[in-house]
């Protein structure tokens, strides 16, 4: 009980710190990181409890993105219609891409996903008039909810925070239900599960739709951040990018999908202002992230906890 | 009508190269695969430090042709010290955590080669007997293409003899199969399969030299030929030497007619074709009889 | 709330150069206005004038690696010759690196405005970044001195805090369909180009401007950006039997077609015109060589140029080969910058004051005299006609004719 109070005090308290003293171009970051956080954790649904390694995903987010932005140009920046919009573009995208992919496994469906999301990316690059090809959309209106308007940095973040509160809520509900248990045994034992009168397909067909409606959600409010979207928010590039800041963070734990973000995107705009060498700095965490912690932070997070209360016992 | 043959002859020539191309790319990439059961996503960096490697030697004005072992020693070393560490240590590890090791490897490859070389894009000096054409139903077509799908064709078939026909290939196969057994027999396994990822590297290596002559080298290139080789050997079923020929043709005949036939939308048409083959065919073109589980 | 103590700064530093014409008064003031916008970080700087701080976002990694080097190049090099001070005042630049893509450099370009609080920002080479940074800097009302070249830019998303010191790509698209039509009046021209937003530009101007001289135009085919074989296309090309072909390529792709334009024995054949870029004194010609000789292209950039002589001397003694577009382009850039601070007394930040100062008189840069056309804030340049000719260690670009101060038709268009 104690635990849970904690663990819902302490992420809220943290983000009523930021928005009371954080700058705006420091919001508007931790914006970006919880949107990502929110699909990178969609993601960790899919790898770490379903073992899908896939390298589409980013076409769900960015998918869901164009489809927010086309969407909020034509009929305003309703935030329900903005983010309705984003889920239901995430999930029939993912519903798309499950039917063709799901019959395969382990490295057929890497690059079947690869497949599936480069087409999405060569639809967003090539059909200028709907999506602005190579240049992308600009030009958004303003976030609204009823008669308040949501365009300052400080109200962006705070939308993203709750969104990935709801999300959080909603995937842990996901891994602890029996359909997320089904999940881990489709992985584990996927011989058995049939036997036992699962449909691996169902199963794992639900998990994807689930994690493309998160990533939609997120992938919706993510071109207000920026008021931009273009099509290298759907490229495979950015969909790797999502691997390894869930690598990063920690496969398996959900939460560890923000702190992966948020690393990988600290190291990417703090360290890019004094050395060429990011790169290189993004591959040496990465490899030794999965060198020396093979669960990621969160999983040495999680030791080192255990550790402190073992001695303060 | 001649117009039209030469054309389609020319076109076909086109895919032939390409589909050499993407062979000698893939040839490494999955004999590891094949063989070990290991997913090396640092391929395309052998492939560029090969490139690199031609590109300079045939600068010097040493012997042309020894650019390409050359290629191969060099991306062969690297191969042999990654093998000590960290690759032994993954070989018993689930796909996930190799594909993650060596993608982060691949990063930290690509950021060094750009530090030490630069990210200007350069293109090998190739030796006058490379450089000629030669016509086909009067249509011209470049002697360097003809030289890639000899190349080709000639690897294919040397490593189709190593592996299937000597005793080395038998320890091989037997080694992967079964390593407990193998080892009772006297046999260092852990030599044998350091000798296969030198040879993949190696291979690596070699194809980005003969690569580089039509593609060019630059930062980002180990990125594109590594999805290529990905693609390839994926379409052609995992683990045997047949499937990654037949991979090969396939995709490089995809795209080279996809851009013939829908140029504005070539890559979408060519995807297209490879994901519903893979929806036909969900374990790839030539599917092994054996299969983990 | 920075941003409204930001505005309160530059608000009252101009009103306080406007009430004071002596220079000691107005340091002080200024300093006194940029402490209390700056009070945590301004403490070392309070002794002297604060210095000059110029963002720059631009490639330096990713697919435009080399072009971001050679902008960052260009810039230092003319910092350096300034000693790294414009009109006095000390210059601090601060790059950031965008990967060409539009969501890092919308990320970077907002921390350079919050974080760093630049006075001016620059860069930029990725049009997709151009124009996703546009309502940014906009909204934040930043100064900017946008280098993309996208003619959106100087028409539709024309904004009153961004000036272009750079083409537009219809200067360069229309100039080589007026060329092919002066030289070789009534030639069949099909053209090739990479299908992305800037090729669709190129050729889309090429086309119009050559169709309304009464040219003929074949197969137009597109190719995907990033093709690794150019075999088909050249073979299709081929069997057109055109007599010339406008392209459009960058980077990897422009080497990998040129090469293989010589491979298939076109060179020679069929007459080459192009965008510049896919013949890029710095980025492309070092890689292709003789692969480009005789090529005709169109480009604002010129390492033969007179106006250019004195930068192209000074680029090769810093190390590096002829400069290209974007070399050019950062040390142009630099040049339009230290003008605007020179001619506003050190503080280019009152912006209606330095964007009067630059429309009053043009700037001689590396691209020549640049006068900027007050409509839209786009320089207004001399575009030349390059021919490829060979020179000792390689091939240059050779102006053979030049179009002068041309400007774009603006946000009329």
């Amino acid at each position: 009980m104690k635990r849970n109070i904690a663990m819902v005090a302490l992420p809220a308290a943290a983000a009523a710190a930021a928005a009371l003293l954080a700058d705006d171009f420091v919001l508007r970051f931790l914006a970006e990181i919880l949107l990502f956080g929110i699909a990178v954790m969609s993601l960790d649904i899919l790898i770490g409890f379903g073992g899908l390694m896939s390298l589409g995903h980013a076409a769900l987010f960015g998918g869901a993105a164009y489809a927010a932005a086309i969407a909020a140009r034509q009929w305003g920046g309703d935030v329900a219609l903005v983010l309705g919009s984003g889920i239901a573009t995430g999930m029939v995208l993912a519903a798309l891409m499950g039917v063709v992919v799901l019959r395969s496994g382990h490295l057929f469906l890497l690059i079947l996903t690869l497949l599936m999301g480069q087409m999405v990316w060569e639809v967003a690059f090539h059909w200028r008039e709907v999506t602005g090809g190579a240049d992308g959309l600009r030009g958004l209106p303003a976030l609204s909810l009823g008669p308040w308007t949501l365009s300052t940095a400080r109200a962006l973040f705070l939308l993203a925070a709750l969104l990935a509160a709801v999300a959080f809520v909603v995937g842990r509900s996901f891994v602890a239900a029996p359909i997320g248990r089904a999940l881990v045994g489709t992985r584990e034992e996927p011989i058995r599960m049939a036997a036992l009168g699962y449909s691996l397909f169902a199963v794992r067909f639900r998990a994807l739709v689930l994690a493309g409606a998160l990533a939609g959600a997120a992938g919706a409010l993510f071109p207000f951040v920026n008021l931009y979207v273009g099509p290298q928010s759907v490229h495979w590039t950015q969909s790797a990018a999502m691997v390894i800041m869930l690598v990063i963070g920690g496969i398996g734990s959900l939460w560890g999908a923000f702190i992966g973000s948020a690393v990988y995107l600290g190291i990417q705009t703090y360290l890019s202002a004094y050395t060429d060498r990011w790169q290189l700095c993004v591959g040496l965490v990465f490899v030794l992230t999965v060198l020396l912690l093979p669960n990621g932070i969160a999983s040495g997070l999680r030791i080192l906890r255990d550790r402190l209360r073992r001695r303060g016992a | 009508m001649p117009d039209f043959l030469g054309y389609a002859a020319i076109q076909t020539l086109n895919a032939l190269s390409f589909s050499a191309l993407l062979l000698l790319n893939g040839l490494g990439l999955s004999v590891v695969l094949s063989l070990m059961n290991f997913v090396n996503l640092a391929h395309g960096s052998f492939f560029l430090m090969g490139s690199y490697v031609a590109i300079f030697w045939l600068g010097t004005g040493a012997p042309w042709w020894l650019a390409f072992p050359a290629a191969f020693l060099a991306a062969g070393l690297a191969g042999a010290l990654l093998e000590r560490f960290p690759f032994r240590h993954f070989y018993a590890r689930p796909h996930l955590m190799q594909v993650l090791l060596t993608y982060g490897l691949s990063l930290i490859f690509a950021d060094l080669m750009r530090w030490g070389i630069g990210a200007q894009i350069l293109l090998p000096e190739l030796p006058g007997a490379l450089q000629g054409v030669v016509f086909i139903l009067d249509m011209p077509f470049p002697v360097f293409r003809l030289f890639l799908i000899a190349a080709g064709v000639a690897l294919g078939l040397l490593l189709w003899l190593l592996l299937d026909r000597t005793i080395w290939g038998a320890v091989l196969r037997a080694a992967v199969t079964d390593r407990g057994i193998v080892e009772t027999l006297g046999i260092d396994t852990r030599r044998v399969f350091t000798v296969v990822l030198v040879l993949s590297a190696g291979l690596g290596g070699l194809s980005g030299a003969l690569g580089a002559g039509m593609l060019a080298a630059y930062p980002g290139l180990d990125e594109e030929v590594l999805l290529l080789a990905l693609v390839t050997v994926v379409v052609g079923g995992l683990g045997s030497f047949g499937g990654t020929v037949a991979g090969a043709l396939v995709v490089g005949f995809a795209l080279t007619f996809s851009k013939v036939w829908f140029p504005e939308f070539a890559n979408l048409a060519a995807f297209a074709a490879l994901a519903l083959l893979l929806l036909l065919r969900p374990a790839g073109l030539v599917a092994p009889p054996l299969r983990r589980l | 709330m920075p941003n409204a103590t930001d505005h309160e700064g530059r608000a009252s530093s101009a009103s306080a150069r406007a009430a004071a014409s002596a220079a000691a008064t107005r340091r002080l003031l200024l300093v006194g206005a940029t402490a209390g916008a700056l009070a945590p970080l301004a403490t070392p700087a309070l002794a002297q004038a604060r210095p000059l701080r110029i963002g720059m976002v631009t490639s330096l990694s990713g697919p435009f690696a080399a072009l971001g080097e050679s902008m960052r190049a260009g810039m230092r090099l003319l910092l350096a010759q300034s000693g790294e001070r414009f009109a006095d005042r000390p210059v601090e630049l601060i790059v950031e690196d965008d990967q060409a893509r539009p969501d890092d450099g919308v990320r970077k370009a907002r921390k350079l405005i919050g974080q760093d609080r630049v006075d001016l920002l620059c860069g930029v080479i990725h049009s997709g970044v151009a124009l996703a940074l546009r309502d940014v800097v906009t909204e934040a009302q930043m100064p900017t001195f946008l280098l993309g070249s996208a003619n959106d830019l100087a028409r539709k998303a024309v904004s009153p805090y961004i000036l272009r010191p750079t083409k537009t790509n219809w200067m360069l698209g229309s100039t080589a369909a007026r060329r092919s039509h002066e030289t070789h009046p009534g030639a069949r021209v099909v053209t090739a180009a990479s299908d992305y937003a800037a090729g669709r530009e190129f050729v889309g101007d090429f086309v119009q401007t050559y169709q309304e001289f009464g040219g003929r135009i074949g197969r137009q085919f597109w190719t995907p950006l990033g093709s690794a074989d150019f075999g088909p296309l050249l073979t299709a090309i081929a069997a057109e039997r055109p007599d010339s072909v406008y392209v459009f390529f960058a980077g990897s792709d422009a080497v990998r077609f040129l090469r293989q334009w010589k491979e298939y024995r076109l060179a020679g054949r069929i007459r080459l015109t192009g965008t510049g870029a896919c013949f890029d004194q710095e980025d492309v010609l070092p890689a292709v060589g003789d692969a480009a000789l005789g090529a005709v292209n169109t480009f604002h950039q010129s390492p033969t140029a007179p106006a250019s002589a004195a930068f192209v001397e000074a680029y090769r003694t810093s190390g590096k080969g002829l400069p290209g577009e974007f070399s050019t382009t950062g040390y142009a850039c630099g040049q339009v910058l230290r003008a605007a601070t020179e001619r506003t007394g050190g503080d280019p930040t009152d912006w209606a004051r330095t964007r009067q100062a630059l429309f009053d008189a043009p700037v001689d840069t590396a691209f020549g005299r640049m006068p900027f056309d007050p409509r839209n804030g786009q320089a207004i340049l001399d575009i030349h006609v390059h021919e490829v000719r060979s020179a000792p260690g390689g091939v240059i670009n050779t102006v053979v004719h030049t179009y002068p101060q041309l400007r774009d038709p603006g946000p009329n268009a």
